[in-house]
C-alpha cells in the first residue's frame, strides 16, 4: 500500500510538468496586452511600454517560462500584476475559503443524494423513485447562476433570512460564516447531490441482484439490514469514484457561484485574474487546481482500497 | 460574582458606542485594482480613492474649480506659473504634516514614479518650487488650460511622503492620504474598509466605517441593495431604474455624467477608409431610439465629445436624426458588409443589435463580434477592426475629451485618424487660458472631426446611483465619484 502511494505520486511529476507547461502555453494564447489591460482608459504607448518592462513581458516566451518554473521550483509563484501582492499569500488567503464552501457543498449533496439514492433503489419504478429521478434531473440541468439567484430571490429579498452576499473567516464568526456560506453550498452542493443519487440509485439496484445478496436473503435476514449491511458498502464504492471525480468539478462550479454570492474565494480571484489578465494569478490558480485534483484522485484510489478489501496495490 | 457598577456603566456606554456606529457598505462595479493616486488607472479606483486622499483643488457640482488642500491659487506670467497657498495645519492619517514639502513630493512622484499612470497629464510641468511651508509653486513648459482641472483628480491627491517612501511599490495596499476617511484593510474580491477621520480638517464625517464591496454582476449588485445587504450601489443598470423609484424603500441619483459612447471607425483600411461609407453608417443611427429602448432614457443623444452641462457645450448642437435617404444615396448602390467589434454583455449585445438593425434598413449588412474587453483594447489599439462600439467614462476639462481622441498618434485614437488643421486647432485650445476662447476653437475642431467621422458620438450616459432611503448628502458631482464626506444614514 505504502509503496503503490509512493509510486502513484512519483508518477504525477511528469504529467505535473506537462501542465506547467499547458497552463504557461494557454495563458500566452490569451489575446489581450496585460499591461495595455491594466492601464485601461490611461494607457499612452510609452507607459505600456514601460509596464510591459518592468512586468518582464518584453522578454521571450521561453524565457520567461523558464524563470517562472524556476520560481515555482523554489515554490514562489511570483506577484500578481494588479497589486503586487504574492500569488502564494493570495492563493493561502483565497483556498480555505473556496475549501470550505467545497466541503461544506459535499457535507450537503451527500445529506441528500445518501437518502434519495437508497429510497429511490429500494422503491424502484414506485412514484418516490419517479419523483425523485425528476428532481435529480432538474438539479443536473438548472445551471447554478439561475439556481443561485432563486435563491438569493427567495431568501434574501423576499424572505430576508440570509444576507444575499458578504463573507466572514470561520474563525472569527462561525455562525455567520455558516449562515453565509449556506445559500452558495446548497447551490453548489445540488448538482452534485443530484448526480450522486442517480449514481448510488443504479448502483444499489446492481448490487441487489448479486448472489451474495440473494444468500443473504435466503438465510432470513431482513429486508433494510441486507441493504444496509450487505448491499451499501459494496454500492459505494463506483459512488466513491464519482464523490472524487465531483469534488475536482467542485472548484470549476465554485467559479459561477463565488461570483454570484460574492464569496471572496479560489474561483473569484481566477475570474477576476482572467479578466484583468494577471498572468501570475492565473497561472499559479490554475497550478494550484492541478495540484489538487492530482491529489483527489490520488486519495480516491486509496479510499477504493479502504472500503474493498478485493482491491489491493502491489 | 455581580459586576461592579462601573463595569457595567463601562459596558453599556460601550453598547451604545456601537450601536451608533454608523456604517454604510457601498456596491462597486469592479474590485478597485490599484489605490494609489499614481499607479490607478481605472474609474473605479477614484472611488476608493477620493474618500482618502485630498487633492489640491475640487470640483463642485456645477464644475467649477473649487479650494482642497490648496486654499487659493494664483495664475502669473501669462499662465505659466501657478502658486497654490495651502491650508494651515493638516496633517496626514499617519500624524506627517502635509505641507509644501510634501505637495511638492506626491507631485514630483507622480511625475517619476515608475508605471505612473500620471505621467502623460502633468507632462506640462516644468517645475515643482516650494516658497515656504504653505505655499508651493508649479511652472509649466507652455501655457495648458486644462492644468487646473487635472489636479481635481489624481494628479492632485496629495500622499503622506513618509508611508510612502516606507512603503515603496507596496503603497497601494497601504494608502496614507489626508482625506476624510483613512484606509483600514482591504481583502481582494471582497471589501476595501475604510474609517472617519475624525481630525479631518473640514469636519468629521457623520458616518465612521465606509466599506466597498465588488459586485460586477449588475443583477447581484441590486439584489444586493434590495436585501439590505449594502446601501449605495453604483452604477445601476438602466433596467432596474423604475424598479427601484417604484420601490418606497429606495431611491436613485441620475444625473448628467461627463462621457460619451459611439462606435469607432478604422480609417486606415477597407471599408471605412472611405468617407461616404462612414457617412452611410452613420446617417442610419437614429440616437433618440437608441436611448429609449436600451437605456429607458438614461443617457442624452449625443453629436460631439462633450456633454451637455459641460462648460464648452454647445447649446446649439443639433442631434442628427436618422436619415435612410442619405445613407443609400452615400452608398451609391455599393454594397456594404463590416463586422461589428463589442464585448458581450446585456447592454452591449442588444446596443449591438439595434445598431445593426438600424444599418441594415439602409441595406448596410453589419456582422456583430463579440470579444471580452481585454481583447477589444488589444485590437482597437492594432487597428485590427471595421467598426467597434468604445466610448469614454469622461473628464471635467474639455481636453481630455478630444485631444487623445482625434489628434494624429493620439494614445486614445483608435481610428488612426489623422488631420492636419485638427491637430493645430487641438493644440491650440489646450495653450488657451479663457474657457471661451477654447470653447470657440473646439467647436472649429469639432465641425471637421464631424465632417470626417472617424467616430460618431450617439450618447452621453447618466451617473446612476442607487440607494436606500434616509441616505442623505451625497452630491451628484458629474464626474460620477461618489463622495461621501457629508453622507449621513437615518
Amino acid at each position: 500500500m505504502l509503496q503503490f502511494a509512493i509510486r502513484r505520486l512519483l508518477s504525477t511529476l511528469p504529467t505535473l510538468l506537462v501542465v506547467t507547461v499547458l497552463v504557461f502555453g494557454m495563458v500566452q494564447l490569451l489575446p489581450g496586452d496585460p499591461a495595455r489591460l491594466l492601464l485601461g482608459e490611461e494607457a499612452t504607448p510609452a507607459a505600456v511600454a514601460e509596464l510591459r518592462r518592468s512586468l518582464g513581458l518584453d522578454r521571450p516566451v521561453p524565457e520567461q517560462y523558464f524563470r517562472w518554473l524556476g520560481d515555482v521550483a523554489r515554490l514562489d509563484l511570483g506577484a500578481s500584476v494588479k497589486d503586487n501582492t504574492s500569488v502564494g499569500g493570495l492563493i493561502a488567503d483565497k483556498l480555505p475559503t473556496t475549501l470550505q464552501l467545497a466541503v461544506f457543498a459535499m457535507l450537503i449533496s451527500l445529506l441528500i443524494s445518501l437518502p434519495a439514492g437508497i429510497l429511490s433503489a429500494m422503491r424502484q419504478n414506485s412514484w418516490v423513485d419517479r419523483l425523485l429521478t425528476l428532481l435529480a434531473l432538474s438539479g443536473i440541468s438548472l445551471p447554478s447562476f439561475f439556481l443561485g439567484i432563486l435563491l438569493i430571490y427567495l431568501f434574501s429579498i423576499r424572505l430576508a433570512w440570509i444576507p444575499a452576499s458578504g463573507y466572514v473567516p470561520f474563525l472569527e464568526d462561525p455562525g455567520r460564516n455558516l449562515l453565509l456560506l449556506l445559500l452558495p453550498a446548497v447551490t453548489l452542493g445540488v448538482p452534485t447531490a443530484a448526480v450522486l443519487t442517480r449514481y448510488l440509485r443504479s448502483s444499489m439496484l446492481e448490487v441487489m441482484t448479486q448472489d451474495y445478496v440473494r444468500t443473504a436473503h435466503a438465510k432470513g435476514v431482513t429486508g433494510g439490514r441486507v441493504m444496509f449491511k450487505h448491499g451499501l458498502r459494496n454500492a459505494l464504492i463506483p459512488v466513491i469514484t464519482a464523490f472524487g471525480l465531483q469534488l475536482g468539478g467542485l472548484l470549476g462550479g465554485a467559479v459561477i457561484t463565488e461570483q454570484i454570492f460574492s464569496v471572496p474565494g479560489f474561483g473569484r480571484l481566477l475570474v477576476d485574474a482572467v479578466f484583468t489578465r494577471d498572468l501570475p494569478v492565473i497561472q499559479g490558480v490554475v497550478l494550484v487546481s492541478a495540484v489538487a485534483v492530482f491529489l483527489v484522485s490520488f486519495l480516491v484510489d486509496l479510499a477504493y482500497a479502504a472500503v474493498d478489501p478485493r482491491i489491493r496495490y502491489h | 460574582m455581580r459586576p461592579a457598577p462601573r463595569t457595567l456603566a463601562l459596558f453599556t456606554l460601550l453598547a451604545l458606542g456601537a450601536a451608533s456606529a454608523q456604517t454604510v457598505t457601498v456596491g462597486l462595479d469592479a474590485d478597485p485594482p490599484r489605490l494609489d493616486p499614481a499607479l490607478s488607472s481605472a474609474f473605479v479606483d477614484r472611488q476608493v480613492l477620493n474618500q482618502i486622499f485630498d487633492k489640491l483643488v475640487d470640483l463642485d457640482q456645477n464644475l467649477k474649480i473649487v479650494p482642497g488642500i490648496a486654499r487659493s491659487w494664483k495664475v502669473t506670467n501669462g499662465g505659466l506659473t501657478y502658486t497654490f497657498t495651502l491650508r494651515p495645519g493638516v496633517r496626514f492619517h499617519d500624524g506627517t504634516p502635509l505641507d509644501a514639502a510634501a505637495v511638492k513630493y506626491s507631485l514630483d512622484r507622480n511625475m517619476t514614479l515608475e508605471g505612473s499612470a500620471r505621467k502623460n497629464e502633468l507632462s506640462s510641468v516644468k517645475e515643482v518650487k516650494v516658497i515656504n511651508p504653505q505655499t508651493v509653486q508649479v511652472t509649466l513648459k507652455q501655457p495648458y488650460g486644462p492644468f487646473l482641472a487635472t489636479l481635481t483628480d489624481r494628479a492632485g491627491m496629495i500622499v503622506s511622503p513618509t508611508a510612502a517612501q516606507k512603503a515603496g511599490a507596496d503603497f497601494q495596499n497601504g494608502p496614507v492620504g489626508s482625506g476624510p476617511f483613512q484606509f483600514v484593510s482591504r481583502r481582494r474580491q471582497d471589501n476595501v474598509t475604510l474609517q472617519a477621520n475624525k481630525g479631518y480638517w473640514d469636519g468629521a464625517p457623520k458616518i465612521d466605517r465606509l466599506v466597498y464591496r465588488p459586485f460586477p454582476d449588475g443583477d447581484v449588485r441590486l439584489a444586493n441593495l434590495l436585501s439590505g445587504a449594502v446601501q449605495v450601489i453604483t452604477p445601476i443598470d438602466p433596467k432596474d431604474i423604475s424598479r427601484l423609484e417604484q420601490n418606497p424603500k429606495f431611491e436613485v441619483l441620475n444625473y448628467p455624467g461627463l462621457g460619451f459612447q459611439g462606435i469607432w471607425f478604422n480609417v486606415t483600411r477597407a471599408p471605412f477608409n472611405n468617407k461616404a461609407n462612414r457617412q452611410a453608417v452613420a446617417a442610419t443611427i437614429d440616437r433618440d431610439a437608441v436611448a429609449k429602448v436600451v437605456f429607458y432614457n438614461t443617457v442624452k443623444p449625443a453629436a460631439g465629445p462633450f456633454a451637455p452641462g459641460t462648460p464648452v457645450y454647445n447649446k446649439n448642437t443639433r442631434i442628427p436624426a436618422p436619415d435612410l435617404n442619405a445613407a443609400r444615396q452615400r452608398l451609391g448602390g455599393r454594397p456594404l458588409t463590416f463586422t461589428l467589434l463589442t464585448t458581450p454583455g446585456t447592454v452591449t449585445t442588444q446596443l449591438a443589435q439595434l445598431y445593426q438593425a438600424m444599418f441594415a434598413q439602409a441595406g448596410i449588412n453589419a456582422r456583430i463580434q463579440q470579444v471580452e474587453f481585454g481583447t477589444l483594447l488589444d485590437r482597437a489599439d492594432k487597428q485590427d477592426y471595421d467598426a467597434l462600439i468604445l466610448g469614454w467614462s469622461g473628464r471635467p476639462d474639455p481636453d481630455g475629451n478630444i485631444y487623445d481622441f482625434f489628434v494624429t498618434d493620439g494614445s486614445n485614437n483608435q481610428a488612426g485618424y489623422s488631420n492636419k488643421t485638427v491637430d493645430g486647432l487641438l493644440a491650440k485650445a489646450r495653450a488657451q487660458n479663457s474657457m471661451n476662447a477654447r470653447s470657440a476653437t473646439y467647436n472649429v475642431a469639432l465641425n471637421q472631426v464631424n465632417s470626417d467621422l472617424p467616430y460618431v458620438w450617439v450618447y452621453h450616459p447618466n451617473n446612476l446611483v442607487g440607494m436606500v432611503k434616509g441616505m442623505s448628502g451625497l452630491k451628484p458631482v458629474p464626474d460620477g465619484i461618489v463622495r461621501f464626506k457629508d453622507a449621513d444614514l437615518k
